[in-house]
């Protein structure tokens, strides 16, 4: 669900640029509806004045002159009502008259001509993606490409959408194939790079990026794909001196910052993470993703207030979007205000079910209301979802250290710990018991291990209150 | 509805000696007769700043500002309202800096005495009270130690504090080397309290970290500036507990009582009775370090219990940056509540009594509020005297830098007025007053109705600043009795008394604590609100000495003076 929220928000942002853009929309169509310019011999027994009334109209859409070329091709379709070129050219119009209804029944009627006429099939895909509607722009492109295998704008339109719907192993196999057959560009052997990256497949992912980087020695965003491939396998040393190169190289791709961004964090450069989203979002304002990055590393500086504007754009964005709400639940949690965290959290419950973090912030608030039974229920959750979700457990141990349920509460920190032996709240809620149940050595002995484990800071701004761990970055 | 005539007696003698304003009656019939016709919108009650001009208060406190950053600089200073001549009119003292091993001043600083003149405005007679100090000034304490009936103060240092004994001739002698309770070191707040019920107040001094000049740690920022270190780079030192021989002598029983098995480097200290065993508590905040509560086990020995009881540190384990503390019991359940202010980010703590030695945080609204906020004085206290303590919060950051570091952070800070609605604590700063708007580099903070209008009014000490003198206005819109109660089997500042008010189906009760807020001393006498009753049915003391005395139907709106065992009313 959370993928479908995330896929949603692409295609509107998408759409978006698009309408702002139609410089960009224009002649791609146009170009579409060009290609249909008649080289067969059936078609060469039209007239030469049909051909070159066409290549008028063409031009002046090229020209934005949309009304006089919407005249033109009602006088052609009067004379040739099937001619499929007019009727692509028509739907061309309507759709940069944002008919989008009309264009569609062009584009089908033109098809239902001539099924196997790949211009209007790629205009029907184009407009399928304006509409939001990516299965259906598969479809086409996926037929496109049975057509014409070599049809390499359909498979770079085609690869984004198949990504975005989770259609990895089809998104794999049809760069494979194109690899296979031509001269594929870095770009496409990065997207192929960081399929296998989804995947957990390490070794063709960096294949792939070196084949990209050895296309462009300077392409930041196979640098840093190849530091993503040492995080995966846990080689940090590596990542950091993949992602030390790529601060050399010039980067000014919304996506190339957010790929740098997502390094750096896991880097524990939280700073450098920050910089890069900041200067992503303000080139891409709309998208969720970077917005949470964002917030993500506002969180770890630690500047809640900036952190929670960032969630809120994102939510704002896509008001459905699970993880933007809980990542704004937890920031408002730790800022102690309660009655707005729980809401923005119980929202995120109610657009994803599966994810135990929420519960279990929930579960915080409600020990906050000293609402135990609530408490217990909501980290019980949370376990259900992730048995090995320490945090959870301590918060359990806490709630029946409260209730003076000492058997319970030692079962539970003792789990946390076992789960998470670095897990300070787990020792320190030990030492609390310890301390209670008149045990002062063990007590002593907790509290020597949460020292250990909380090493003091330099700087007088210090930690929130809260009990609470942060959700990890969205990867 | 008789008043027996021996009360009636004692009732006259105290409207004399507390100088009881006439309108204040005829204030109250004004009221009585609006709320029969319409009752209009109670306008919020509000704190306004005395211009110094008015007051003649034009002391200031000078924080011996260094390039160095001492760290002594950026503690103090703190201030009190107390009576030191008992004409029932509260006076003014304030601490400041003087010599010290890092500081020379240029001029002669000296800590100052403000006689009230019963008229908003002020007399300095430091000078001739002998109290001007001298030391590195931080905070004080007043009380009656000797029970002669007249005000003493203890003035805490770094380096060696100060007993001033009140001769009771409007002039003070400074009797710490005859006491013995100089306490050299770093001290910080002080409390009077009775720990082992003898009738006599004995003196804990909290002990900050250990320094000298040459321990200065340098901190500096990523251009060299150079910053207040944390208190985590200096080692710990232990409070003093001294107790009161009750001949003008103290013994210093820190090591008998268990106090000084716990090094900690401690600010705020409130005692209060966490156990309702009759024996006065103390909770200590620590800066950077677990706070202490010592729990008074009788026989003069004390336990820490800290950590089981849950106050010891934040919630995810970690020791803060604990200043100013208080305790009272909010939620009226009977049960002591603790507070204490931290530094920015690390929230303040409320923690709520569970009649087992154990608390839980329960900050509410006050949680968000405190976020960007590094407290020190602060006080529970009935400010609109509907019988429900509220709390007044005075902040300020302890470095003149940190603006530099963190920008959501400022340097002077602003106060905060929280009212209890009986329900939680509802942030009311907003429409309490335009002196919510300011920033002050608030330090110690102390309570007292200045002006005997039967409402608590501020007084706030600034770190390098001139002092803050809140009065309040409107607080006395609600119906009130003050009581000051004079103990004679007790200790002489009623400490641990438990103060019972009926009026009608309200019922309140309230623990006489000692100390709280930062670096503070409090007018001792007891504001009892009633809200909008018209009578109080009966008022309850119950002494430490285990006597009760009870008020059937007292006068209200007036001060009375409550004479441990000669004022008890037969019950009906």
């Amino acid at each position: 669900m959370k993928q479908a929220s995330k896929n949603r928000g692409t295609k509107i942002s998408s759409f978006r640029r698009l309408r702002r853009l139609p410089g960009w929309f224009l002649p791609l169509l146009l170009m579409m509806a060009f290609c249909s310019v008649p080289l067969t011999v059936a078609r060469a027994q039209q007239s030469k004045a049909l051909e070159q009334r066409l290549e008028v109209v063409a031009g002046l859409i090229r020209d934005n002159r949309i009304q006089e070329a919407e005249q033109q091709l009602n006088g052609i379709l009067k004379v040739a009502p099937n001619d499929v070129r007019a009727l692509n050219l028509l739907g061309t119009v309507r759709a940069q008259q944002a008919r989008m209804g009309e264009a569609e029944t062009l584009f089908l009627r033109a098809l239902r001509i001539d099924s196997d006429w790949i211009p209007a099939r790629m205009n029907l895909a184009h407009l399928y993606s304006l509409k939001r509607e990516p299965e259906k722009a598969i479809a086409e492109l996926k037929e496109v490409l049975r057509l014409d295998q070599s049809n390499t704008d359909a498979a770079v339109e085609l690869i984004p959408l198949m990504l975005a719907q989770g259609q990895l192993d089809e998104c794999i196999n049809l760069i494979e194939q194109l690899k296979s057959s031509q001269n594929v560009s870095a770009s496409l052997l990065i997207t192929l790079a960081d399929s296998y990256l989804r995947k957990s497949d390490p070794d063709r992912a960096e294949e792939n990026f070196r084949l990209a980087l050895a296309k462009q020695n300077d392409n930041a965003d196979a640098v840093l794909g190849l530091a993503q491939v040492s995080q995966l396998r846990g080689d940090n040393k590596t990542a950091s001196s993949f992602l030390a190169r790529s601060k050399g190289l010039e980067v000014s791709s919304p996506d190339t910052l957010y790929r740098f961004a997502l390094v750096a964090l896991k880097s524990g450069a939280s700073e450098e993470a920050n910089a890069a989203l900041q200067q992503a979002v303000k080139t891409r304002p709309d998208q969720p993703a970077f917005l949470i990055l964002l917030g993500v590393t506002w969180l770890q500086k630690p500047d809640l207030l900036e952190a929670e504007q960032a969630f809120r754009r994102a939510v704002q964005l896509q008001p459905d979007n699970a993880q933007a709400q809980m990542y704004l639940g937890y920031c408002l949690l730790k800022q102690k205000k309660y009655p707005e965290a729980r809401e923005w959290l119980q929202k995120s419950i109610e657009n994803d079910i599966g994810t135990p973090e929420s519960y279990y912030y929930l579960g915080l608030i409600a020990q906050q209301r000293n609402d135990d039974d609530q408490a217990i229920a909501l980290h019980s959750k949370a376990i259900q979802l992730l048995p090995a979700y320490a945090q959870a457990h301590v918060a359990l141990g806490s709630i029946y250290l409260k209730l003076k349920d000492y058997p319970k509460a030692k079962q539970e920190l003792e789990l946390a710990v076992k789960l998470n032996s670095d897990e300070p709240e787990a020792h320190y809620n030990l030492a609390v018991l310890f301390a209670r149940l008149k045990d002062p050595q063990r007590a002593q002995e907790e509290m020597r291990i949460v020292e250990k484990l909380q090493p003091a800071k330099s700087v007088q701004s210090t930690e929130p209150g809260a009990a609470t761990s942060e959700p990890k970055p969205p990867e | 509805m008789t008043i027996p005539g021996k009360y009636l007696a004692v009732l006259f003698r105290l409207t004399i000696a507390l100088g009881l304003a006439v309108a204040c009656s005829l204030d109250l019939s004004f009221r009585a007769g609006a709320q029969r016709t319409l009752p209009p919108p109670k306008p919020a009650v509000t704190f306004q700043e005395v211009n110094p001009k008015q007051s003649g208060i034009t002391w200031s406190h000078n924080n011996a500002h260094s390039p160095e950053r001492h760290l002594p600089e950026t503690v103090g200073p703190g201030c009190a309202f107390f009576d030191f001549d008992n004409d029932g009119w509260m006076d003014i003292y304030l601490v400041n800096s003087g010599s010290a091993d890092f500081f020379t001043p240029t001029t002669p600083l000296k800590n100052a005495l403000y006689r009230n003149n019963h008229d908003g405005t002020f007399t300095d007679v430091t000078e001739k009270a002998g109290v001007s100090g001298g030391t590195f000034g931080m905070g004080v304490a007043a009380a009656d130690y000797d029970g002669d009936g007249w005000m003493d103060l203890y003035v805490t240092s770094y380096g060696r504090n100060i007993l001033y004994r009140n001769n009771g001739n409007g002039t003070f002698a400074d009797v710490t080397d005859k006491t013995g309770t100089a306490a050299p070191g770093w001290s910080t707040c002080a409390v009077w309290f009775d720990y082992d019920n003898d009738g006599k107040l004995d003196l804990f001094v909290s002990s900050f970290v250990y320094y000298d000049k040459t321990l200065n740690v340098l901190c500096t920022d990523d251009v060299n500036r150079r910053y207040y270190c944390i208190p985590r780079y200096y080692k710990p030192t232990a409070s003093r507990l001294f107790h009161n021989n009750g001949n003008g002598t103290f013994s210093d029983v820190s090591k008998s009582s268990g106090i000084a098995d716990y090094p900690g480097k401690s600010f705020g200290a409130v005692a209060t009775d966490v156990d309702n065993d009759g024996l006065m508590d103390l909770f200590v905040a620590n800066d950077t370090m677990p706070n202490f509560l010592f729990l008074n086990k009788g026989g003069g020995k004390f336990e820490e219990s800290g950590l089981a009881a849950g106050v010891g540190f934040s919630a995810a384990g970690r020791p803060r940056s604990g200043m100013g503390v208080d305790a009272t019991d909010y939620d009226s359940d009977g049960w002591q509540d603790l507070f204490v202010a931290n530094i920015e980010q690390e929230f303040f703590s409320l923690y709520h009594n569970q009649k087992d030695l154990t608390f839980t945080d329960e900050p509410g609204e006050i949680g968000p509020a405190t976020q960007f906020l590094s407290g020190w004085g602060l006080r529970f206290f009935d400010y609109d005297n509907d019988g429900k303590p509220d709390l007044f919060l005075v902040n300020g950051h302890p470095d003149d830098f940190i603006e530099m570091r963190n920008a959501r952070v400022k340097y002077r800070e602003q106060l905060l007025l929280f009212r209890n609605t009986g329900k939680g604590f509802e942030n009311v700063s907003e429409q309490s007053g335009a002196v919510f708007t300011k920033y002050f580099s608030g330090r110690g903070m102390a309570t007292g109705d200045l002006d005997n209008d039967g409402d608590l009014d501020v007084l706030i000490a600034n770190n390098g600043e001139a002092p803050a003198l809140l009065r309040n206005d409107g607080g006395n819109r609600n119906n009130w009795i003050g009581l000051q109660l004079i103990a004679k089997q007790s200790n002489p500042g009623a400490v641990g008394a438990v103060i019972s008010w009926q009026a009608g189906s309200l019922k309140h009760s309230r623990l006489k604590t000692a100390g709280g807020s930062y670096l503070a001393s409090h007018d001792p006498r007891e504001i009892l609100g009633i809200g909008a009753a018209t009578k109080i049915d009966n008022v309850e003391v119950r002494w430490p000495s285990g006597k009760v005395d009870k008020l059937i139907n007292p006068p209200i709106n007036r001060y009375l003076k409550v004479i441990e065992g000669s004022t008890i009313i037969p019950p009906k």
